[in-house]
């Protein structure tokens, strides 16, 4: 296979509509310009004409091809550029489709590389399905092969594995879990985001659709002169959010499904955009189980792989979508390893330190809002004081619940670390992911003989912290975790 | 450990890494609060002037009689940070080579101690800035894949920096462990 391959000719089909938004407001200007004469629409058709011929071009100077073990993409439309991707540097495959490809038969194929910035991966935009699924086995093949050379098997071995693909499911997510998704908070803000839109678009677009910038104005006017109409409206988005939020989960998250193939996890969803992220099981290092308030409330929790060099991990590396908590750990067990132990909890004052952050904050703006009501005498700083007095008597139990969260532990393979409250979470790492240990502690949490412990990990977030631990667990947790390299700075007599 | 001053908050049962970095550390961290304080003040003296005068309402009216009172303020303030800080990080900043792992201690009002053993560390790069330069200081950036996981020496006498450099890299070289 030697042979420089094109993108798929179908893809010049999707050139114009993608352009389209872009191009129509100079056109449409053009044509004002113009005064809609003769000429004007000869401009416009040649505008769309080299617009076309430009797509045509970039289509027949891109290519890519397999050169021994690396894959070549190609572009010589300005200047000439090659991107060299060694195969064993490719750590995964992601095949996406958005809708216009689906319809076309097309995919987008991204290769992650690892790679610090975003540009630096290899990007096929437009190859058949076909096409993909063979390049995805191809690269992923070839990955394995390079670099997973097991002394004492043959390469045989190896290549045999590959022909016929070990593909292992192991989760498909029931449609009736989706119904836990309006819990899990994501997508809650797509009404406002959506009448923000919505908005924008009436200002940009006002004059071509028959009314101007000033109309939408007057409109606004009116509305703020008829306030319990705004205020309907902000009620009605506000209700509409869990409902919304609901349905944009459905559509990212539908018919998800986990397999094993070949030494990859691969995670498939969407129902719209069907995408398919595909994670080398070796540089999977441990994963974070999330759960917000209402999902704990529902037993149900999301979890993320933590992969080393994975870029954009908050959306490729999701590893499970809300699924009950016991699902959750039969899963992780299977795919990357179970977690044995118990989580060990943070000395008390850690609670008192939370519970003070919690409160105090609202509590000082609460005083000073009261302190403003007296002084001027005006209602609305009396409503601001016991809405921000209402706020610090809910970080009682939030701060209460914060200290609950906090937890760490070790079980001779991975350790684990959790925080949080509205969004908690707990990560689980390997330990030979540890780079590093980082110890710190501010001056408030030297008055309180407290630290805050962070393992330093070469994947996901980098780090991963334990909280407010005791003087005995800072130095106690990495000595377990990593005795060798604690030893010689423990001193004598402890 | 070595005698001086004694620790003032060990982590636990954590000892005190081994080395104190430079004494003309002193001079340099002297240097930069210095430059630091110059600025605060510069900026409060900015901020008067173009304060005081504009006759904003909200401003209270003792102030605006004497904006001056600003820039007094924040010298003030910062003085004691400015006397005190150069001398506790100087009993603060220590570190140690043991066991092919560092162990680096450092801050002034945060504490910060850092475990990075060889194997682990990607890059190993001294760094001088021209404060450095004329004091013959250096700093050592210890790199790995974490952001967590990396150390930075500031401090430290040039050729001791230089030495450790090339015995770290001569040691990763020969560790080197890609389990991350």
């Amino acid at each position: 296979m030697s042979v420089p391959l094109r993108l798929s000719p179908k893809v010049l089909l999707l050139q114009p509509v993608r352009m389209l938004p872009s191009l129509i407001l100079p056109l449409l200007g053009l044509l004002f310009v113009g005064g809609f004469s003769g000429s004007s629409y000869v401009w416009v058709a040649g505008g769309v004409g080299v617009t076309l011929a430009f797509g045509v071009v970039r289509w027949a100077t891109f290519s890519y091809e397999i050169v021994g073990d690396r894959l070549e993409i190609k572009r010589s439309l300005v200047s000439r550029s090659v991107r060299t991707i060694p195969m064993e540097r490719i750590r995964g495959v992601d095949v996406s489709t958005p809708p216009m490809h689906r319809l076309l038969g097309l995919a987008v194929l991204k290769i992650d590389t690892g790679a610090s910035g975003g540009d630096e991966e290899g990007k096929l935009d437009g190859v058949t399905l076909e096409e993909a699924e063979r390049l995805k086995a191809v690269l992923l093949r070839r990955t394995r092969v390079a670099t997973a050379p097991v002394p004492g098997t043959p390469a045989t071995d190896a290549v045999q594995d590959v022909a016929v693909p070990v593909e292992q499911g192991i989760i498909r997510v029931p449609w009736r879990w989706l119904l836990y998704g309006p819990l899990s908070g994501a997508y809650l803000l797509t009404p406002f985001a959506l009448a923000g839109g919505a908005v924008g678009l009436a200002f940009q677009w006002g004059d071509d659709l028959g009314f101007g910038q000033d109309t939408a104005l007057s409109v606004g006017e009116w509305l703020w002169d008829h306030p319990y109409l705004l205020l309907g409206v902000a009620l009605l988005l506000v209700v509409a959010m869990p409902f919304v939020g609901g349905v944009m989960y459905v559509v990212f998250n539908w018919d998800f499904r986990l397999t094993h193939r070949d030494g990859y996890l691969v995670a498939e969803r969407g129902l719209i955009n069907r995408r398919s992220v595909s994670l080398e099981s070796r540089r999977v290092r441990g994963y974070e189980i999330v759960d917000g308030l209402a999902e704990r409330w529902a037993n149900v929790v999301r979890v993320w792989a933590i992969v080393t060099g994975l870029g954009e991990s908050q959306t490729r590396g999701q590893l499970l979508p809300d699924v009950p908590r016991q699902i959750a750990f039969q899963v992780t067990g299977d795919a990357v390893g179970s977690f044995g132990s118990e989580l060990r909890p943070h000395p008390p004052i850690a609670r008192n330190r939370r519970l003070f952050r919690a409160i105090a904050p609202w509590l000082a703006l609460a005083l000073a809002t009261a302190l403003a009501a007296l002084l001027t005498g005006v209602t609305a700083w009396w409503i601001a004081a016991v809405i921000t007095l209402l706020l610090a008597g809910l970080g009682i139990p939030l701060g209460i619940d914060r200290y609950r969260s906090l937890g760490h532990g070790y079980d001779g393979m991975r350790l684990s670390v959790r925080q949080g409250s509205l969004r908690r979470s707990q990560a689980v790492i390997e330990r030979r992911a540890v780079v590093g240990w980082h110890i710190r502690q501010t001056w408030f949490q030297r008055r309180a003989g407290v630290f805050t412990l962070t393992a330093g990990v070469g994947a996901g977030q980098g780090g991963y912290s334990a909280v407010d631990v005791s003087r005995a667990q800072v130095a106690g947790f990495p000595a377990e975790v990593t005795p060798e390299w604690l030893a010689p700075f423990l001193s004598e007599g402890s | 450990m070595p005698s001086g001053v004694p620790s003032r908050d060990p982590a636990g049962p954590l000892r005190d890494p081994a080395n104190r970095v430079s004494p003309k550390a002193v001079r340099l961290w002297l240097v930069e609060a210095l430059i630091a304080f110059a600025l605060l003040v510069g900026i409060s003296i900015l901020i008067a002037r173009w304060v005081g005068p504009s006759g904003w309402s909200w401003l209270p009216q003792w102030f605006a009689d004497d904006p001056w009172l600003l820039p007094v303020g924040v010298g003030v303030l910062t003085t004691p940070f400015l006397v005190a800080e150069p001398f506790v990080r100087y009993a603060v900043h220590r570190w140690e080579l043991s066991g092919d792992v560092v162990y680096a201690r450092s801050g002034f009002l945060t504490r910060e101690w850092v475990f990075v053993p060889v194997s682990r560390i990607q890059t190993v790069d001294k760094a001088q800035g021209w404060i450095e330069r004329m004091l013959g200081l250096a700093t050592l950036e210890i790199r790995t894949a974490s952001h967590a996981g990396s150390s930075t020496i500031k401090g430290l006498d040039y050729t001791v920096a230089a030495g450790l450099a090339e015995e770290l890299a001569h040691r990763a070289e020969e560790l080197r462990d890609d389990a991350t």
